[in-house]
This record gives C-alpha cells, sequence and structure tokens, in this order.
C-alpha cells in the first residue's frame, strides 16, 4: 500500500515536471515570430522601494502599462522590495550571492558611493545618448536633485522619487498670535516660545531619532553644511556646526517650545501637526499630501529659516533609478529607456500630484495636471522653491559608517550628556578615522 | 540485517543535508571570512586579504563593541528570567478553572501570534509622549517621570525589553502550561493531604517536574533574545547614542551599513560561539542533575 503510494507520487511529479518542461518548449517557438517581425523581446526587473504613504504600486503598475503600450517588446517586472534600506540589501545579497541583480534599482541618492565601490551600477553616459535631447534632458531636472547622481565627471543615477525638507507652520495660529513666517532663527524661536501651551500645545517639533538629514538645513542656515566639497570630507566640528547643534538644544532648553532631548517622533509629528497639537514642523515635503488631507486650518510650506535674517536652507532627500551591472546591453537600454519615460514632464508631474513627492523636471510645472493642482495645493509650489535653497545631503566614501558616528555623537549632545562643541569634536576625530582608508 | 544498519543513516540524510548546507557551511565561511580584512565599499579592499586575529582584536578594543556587549547582556538578563518567571506564573495562574479563563488565556497568549514588526508598530503608539496609551496609563497610576521612552538615552534600551517581555511572556506560557496540564492530579492531591503550602508544592514538585520544560524554555528564550533585533529597527535604530544597539543591531549595522565582511563575520562567530556555549552548558547542567535520580 505504502509503495504504491510513494510510486503514484514520484509518478505525479515527473508528469507535472514533463508538463512543466512541455510549457517551456512550447513557449519559445511561440514567441519566435514576433521577434522576427519586431525587436528582440526584452524583460527587465525593477526593485523599488515604498517609502511614503501612498498607493506607489498602483500609480507605477499604471506608468508600467503605458510604457509596454509604447515599447511592446519590453516587459517590466516592478519588485515591490521593502523600505530604503531593504531594496539595497536586496541588492547587494544578491550580488555577493552571484545571483543575477535586477537591471534596475531605485535606491537613495545617497548610496552612490558604496554602490560604485563595491562595483554594483553602471555609470549612465554612454547610455544616456539613446533618450532623446540628452543635454536637454538633464538641464530639465532640478540641479540639487542631480547633484548626488554625479561622480568622476560621469552621471549615475536619475533622479525620481525627490523629497525635501521644511517648515511646515498653521497659518491660523501664526495669523491669531499677530505672527508673519519666520525669516531668521531668531524671529523661528520666538514664533515658537509664542505658540508654546505647556501641556497643550508644542511651537514646534523637530524628529532627531535618524537625525542628520533634518539637522542638514540648521548647519546651512548657519552658513557652513556638514558635507566638504571632496567625497571624503565632513566638517562637523566648525563653530557653525555647532552653533546649529546649540540652536536646536536652545529650542527645548531656552525657549522651552519643543520636547527636550532626542525626538524619535519621525511617524508622530505630522500627524501632531494636522490635529493642532503642535504650531510648526520640521518634515519631508513626502508628508505634505498628508497633511493638507488632514488639516482643517490653513498650512504654510517654506524652507527652514537660516540664522541671518532673510537666509533660509533646505536639503533634499530621496530616491534615484540605478542602472545594476549584470544586465545585458538590451536589458540596459530598456531601463533607462523606462526611467526616461517615467520622468518625462507628464508623467513627473502626475506622480508628484498622486504622492507628494517634488517634481524632479523644472517642465513637470507647466503641465496641466500640474497646474491644476498647483491651483488646489498651492503649497506644492512652495515645496519646489525650497529647492533654491537647499544644500548637497550628507553623501560620501563610506557613508553608512560616516553617518552612525555623526548621529551617535549628535544626539549624545541633543541629549545633554556632552556639550555641543564635544559632540562635535568627537565625531569630527571619529569620522576622520574612518574615512583613512579612503583618502 | 545490514539493510537495518543502512537504515538510520538513510532517515537522517535529508537533515543532515540541510543542516551542513545552510547551517554548517555559512558558519565555516563566516569563520574564514573572519580571518580577512574584506570591505566592500573600499576598491582595495573588496577582495579579501588575510589579516589573522585583527577583527577580533579590533572588536574588543573597540569600546563600541564592549558597550554593544554590555547592552547585550543587559537585555538578555533583563528579560530572559524575568519572561520565563511571568511565563511560569501565568501557567499556574491560567491552570485553574474559573469563568473567563478563555480570555486570559487569549488575552496573555495574543501577543505572540503579532510578528514582531506589527508589536513594535503597536508598542511605537503606546510610547508617544504625551498622550501614548503607556504614559497616559502611567500618569494615571502616578508616573511623573521621562515619557520620551524610546528616544532617551537611559530608557531606550529598557523600552525595548518592555516590548520583548510583553510578546515572549504569553509564548513561554503555553509550554508551560501544556506541561502543567500533563502533570497527574494525584501527585497534586497526595501533597495536599501531607499538608504542603503553594510554595512548598511550586519548588518540590512541579518545579522538578517541568524541568524538561523549563531547559526548553530557556533555552529558546536565550536564543530568541540574542537573534529578535525587529522592534529596535522599528522603534529606537539602535539610537539614541548606540544606547539601545545590541549584538545582532551591531552585527546588521557591520556588514549592511558599513560593508564590512570581515568584521562583520567575526561578529557573527562571536554571536555563535556565546549561543553555542550558553545552550550546551544548559544542556549539561539539566541532564547532570538527572544522574542521582536516576
Amino acid at each position: 500500500m505504502k509503495k504504491a503510494l510513494i510510486i503514484l507520487l514520484l509518478l505525479t511529479l515527473v508528469i507535472s515536471g514533463g508538463l512543466f518542461a512541455n510549457g517551456n518548449k512550447e513557449s519559445a517557438p511561440a514567441a519566435a515570430p514576433e521577434t522576427v517581425a519586431k525587436a528582440e523581446p526584452v524583460t527587465i526587473e525593477i526593485y523599488y522601494p515604498v517609502a511614503v504613504d501612498a498607493p506607489i504600486a498602483k500609480i507605477l503598475a499604471g506608468y508600467i502599462a503605458d510604457f509596454q503600450k509604447e515599447n511592446p517588446n519590453i516587459t517590466v517586472n516592478p519588485v515591490f522590495s521593502g523600505g530604503y534600506g531593504d531594496v539595497k540589501t536586496a541588492v547587494q545579497t544578491t550580488f555577493e550571492g552571484g545571483g543575477k541583480a535586477p537591471a534596475m534599482a531605485v535606491m537613495l541618492a545617497t548610496d552612490l558611493y558604496d554602490l560604485i565601490n563595491a562595483d554594483y551600477i553602471l555609470p549612465l553616459d554612454s547610455l544616456l545618448t539613446k533618450v532623446p535631447d540628452k543635454s536637454g534632458y538633464l538641464n530639465d531636472i532640478f540641479p540639487s536633485f542631480l547633484e548626488n547622481s554625479k561622480y568622476d565627471g560621469k552621471i549615475w543615477s536619475i533622479p525620481f522619487q525627490r523629497s525635501a525638507v521644511v517648515l511646515y507652520y498653521n497659518k491660523d495660529l501664526f495669523k491669531e498670535a499677530g505672527l508673519s513666517a519666520p525669516d531668521s532663527w531668531d524671529s523661528l524661536a520666538a514664533a515658537a516660545q509664542k505658540l508654546t501651551i505647556p501641556g497643550k500645545r508644542w511651537g514646534i517639533e523637530w524628529p532627531s531619532g535618524w537625525p542628520y538629514w533634518l539637522f542638514q538645513p540648521l548647519a546651512i542656515g548657519a552658513g557652513q553644511n556638514i558635507i566638504g566639497d571632496s567625497d571624503t570630507e565632513v566638517i562637523f566640528d566648525n563653530p557653525k556646526v555647532v552653533d546649529a547643534v546649540n540652536f536646536y538644544i536652545s529650542l527645548s532648553k531656552n525657549y522651552k517650545a519643543t520636547p527636550a532631548g532626542v525626538q524619535g517622533s519621525w511617524g508622530a509629528v505630522p500627524t501632531n501637526f494636522a490635529n493642532g497639537s503642535t504650531a510648526m514642523i520640521v518634515h519631508s515635503t513626502g508628508s505634505l499630501t498628508g497633511i493638507i488631507n488632514q488639516a482643517n486650518f490653513e498650512v504654510g510650506v517654506m524652507p527652514i529659516p537660516g540664522k541671518t535674517k532673510g537666509t533660509y536652507a533646505s536639503v533634499p532627500g530621496g530616491g534615484n533609478f540605478y542602472l545594476l551591472k549584470g544586465a545585458s546591453d538590451a536589458e540596459q537600454e530598456a531601463a533607462i529607456k523606462f526611467a526616461y519615460f517615467v520622468t518625462q514632464p507628464k508623467y513627473a508631474a502626475d506622480f508628484s500630484t498622486k504622492t507628494g513627492y517634488i517634481a524632479v523636471r523644472k517642465s513637470a510645472y507647466d503641465e496641466p495636471v500640474m497646474k491644476e493642482y498647483l491651483a488646489k495645493v498651492p503649497q506644492a509650489a512652495d515645496t519646489r522653491d525650497a529647492l533654491k535653497y537647499a544644500g548637497k545631503e550628507l553623501s560620501l566614501q563610506n557613508l553608512g559608517e560616516v553617518r552612525n558616528i555623526f548621529h551617535k555623537h549628535l544626539q549624545a549632545a541633543y541629549s545633554g550628556t556632552v556639550t555641543a562643541a564635544e559632540a562635535m569634536a568627537a565625531a569630527q576625530k571619529e569620522a576622520d578615522a574612518a574615512l583613512k582608508d579612503f583618502k | 540485517m545490514k539493510q537495518k544498519k543502512i537504515l538510520p543513516y538513510v532517515l537522517i540524510f535529508p537533515t543532515f543535508l540541510f543542516v551542513s548546507v545552510f547551517t554548517v557551511w555559512p558558519t565555516l565561511l563566516s569563520l574564514s571570512k573572519s580571518f580577512f580584512k574584506q570591505r566592500l565599499n573600499i576598491a582595495k579592499y573588496r577582495e579579501p586579504v588575510f589579516n589573522g586575529l585583527q577583527n577580533y582584536s579590533d572588536l574588543f578594543h573597540d569600546h563600541e563593541f564592549i558597550n554593544v556587549l554590555y547592552n547585550t547582556l543587559i537585555y538578555v538578563l533583563g528579560t530572559v528570567p524575568l519572561t520565563i518567571l511571568a511565563a511560569f506564573l501565568l501557567a499556574q495562574l491560567l491552570n485553574n478553572k474559573f469563568k473567563g479563563i478563555g480570555y486570559f488565556r487569549l488575552a496573555f497568549f495574543h501577543p505572540s501570534i503579532l510578528p514582531m514588526v506589527s508589536a513594535a508598530t503597536i508598542w511605537m503608539f503606546f510610547l508617544t509622549p504625551d498622550y501614548g496609551l503607556f504614559n497616559t496609563s502611567l500618569s494615571f497610576l502616578g508616573y511623573t517621570g521621562p515619557q520620551n521612552w524610546t528616544a532617551n538615552p537611559n530608557l531606550a534600551l529598557f523600552a525595548v525589553m518592555i516590548i520583548a517581555f510583553w510578546k515572549n511572556a504569553g509564548y513561554y506560557m503555553i509550554f508551560y502550561l501544556a506541561g502543567l496540564q500533563n502533570l497527574p492530579s494525584s501527585i497534586y492531591e497526595a501533597a495536599k493531604l501531607d499538608g504542603a503550602g503553594y510554595f512548598r508544592t511550586t519548588f518540590s514538585i512541579t518545579l522538578p517536574l517541568l524541568k524538561r520544560s523549563t531547559l526548553f524554555i530557556s533555552t529558546i528564550a536565550f536564543i530568541s533574545a540574542f537573534q529578535t533585533i525587529d522592534h529596535i529597527f522599528v522603534l529606537t535604530k539602535g539610537g539614541p547614542s548606540g544606547k539601545s544597539t545590541v549584538l545582532l543591531y551591531y552585527l546588521w549595522q557591520t556588514r549592511f551599513e558599513n560593508l564590512d565582511v570581515g568584521k562583520a563575520s567575526a561578529v557573527t562567530i562571536i554571536l555563535i560561539v556565546t549561543l553555542l556555549a550558553f545552550t550546551m552548558s544548559n544542556i549539561m547542567l539539566s541532564e547532570k542533575k538527572e544522574v542521582p535520580r536516576g
């Protein structure tokens, strides 16, 4: 009886295997006639993170359908692989395990150096000659977005889902208190102090659970970005940077306008702002849509005021398309075609209105769909305009380690266990040591 | 006759193959990689260069790694014994028959069916300063201390420990409960006739009889304490200032953020040796005591 059962199972296995094999064999000749008539069929995979509260998968599926209609020989398979970190980890493990990497992946713009050093990605210059009007295309992308794509005189990535740090403020509360939009650290702190109601409302909330990004506008606003010109230089111990750390601390210590210490409040503050329990927040432009939908007051959006009156600062963020090594020429060409396709003004505008990301192309703001959106949500133009004040996002050799060093010491200063000057001096020393091998 | 001797090997072969390929081989690979300097983000070290025990020496001279070991020790010693104790007490409590027992069993067990990431996300809302459920409940009880649990350098590790405790106590309880329900009631009746109270019964009858359960639970609890870091990812990212970074989180950072394959392999070996040492000594100690009884 048992034997019979085993034989039966084996038979089923063999038969189903045979069917599969047949299926494969049959599908090959079926595709052949088309290849004669048209270009070789190409299938590419794209690893893709979902980092914001928007139906990215659905939106992208629509673009892919449009793209495939225009390019019937290309099939695009999007693989949604979690957050940015998960995509990078998936790509790494695929390469290290000797597997075939996807033709393209969306990863953080700042991952550039790690990806180049690990030999995972391709420069795009020669491939970009295949898109119509290469220089016009690149010139139409906002320069602060393209900045993190350049290394060694080459372009390594195409900006796609991009954001920036901005200050959201409750215009109704400002009007009530007779305040105008802040234009300096002093007026920002004064407004935050005035709008604080102890136990009921904070004047400002500024998350610092993963702090470098939201800190950079402070350093830039003080007159010294934390990243230098070379790819191995960080500037942490400059008095202006220390000044910026002290300003953040003063918001709680002196002005009592924000909770003290490190704030792991990234996910909570847009809601706190929308329900009126905080008057201002510093956050990503990516939260705009969510905030506008929830808030029942007039939302103001602006770059972060700088130290000197009339100066402002911001910093870009978000993900770019990278082409990964190991793909065939046809796959590479298909991938760049797709990256170009979804960054056309029409799609860039559509993507921006649906997600809250800033459209990466200047001309996207002339599209009818964008104009219509701007009429409804004028703040979307403010998020774009913040880019004018944007400095370079922290991106350099050995990013992961240097960023962790900076976070560790910056948070120690925020927690009050060391002074700002001590923290930044220690961060500089450790970061320099971590960068020694890269010089 | 000969066939009978081959059969056991045939039967364990699939397991043997599986363990060899997915456990032994990667371990050996990590061991060998831990003697090399290899950093994927430095061109000259992309290919491994032999450097003996340098990775280990670097680790033990790095005060950050010592700090990570310290955090790990606090985390393990703070969660494992307490969770097991709570599991045992809960099991004793829920082994009684009273009205609504099903509700309580469900209430204590349900955290363990949640994935850790979901549990941590729920706790992120509980722990929100000012209006989070955890803080509201605490202030109702008269707590006036700091509320910023996940970002306060003195509380962050404690906060992730609370979640591990909440998540695991109900899970380990089920094993004790199963054990308790298998114990013959006649022993307890006899003990009762002899006038043994709760403590006497617990220490002289229940605990010795549940020794195997305790061995099993303490082993999986210890291993899970080292291996579960999902809640740290969600809630603290090892921060602030590395105050809640434990060994496995540090391993992830070293491998996937610093791209330091050699050092990450050394950390892997340290982790494996620690786990092996504990598991072996746990089993040996527990089995040893059984000899005189036999």
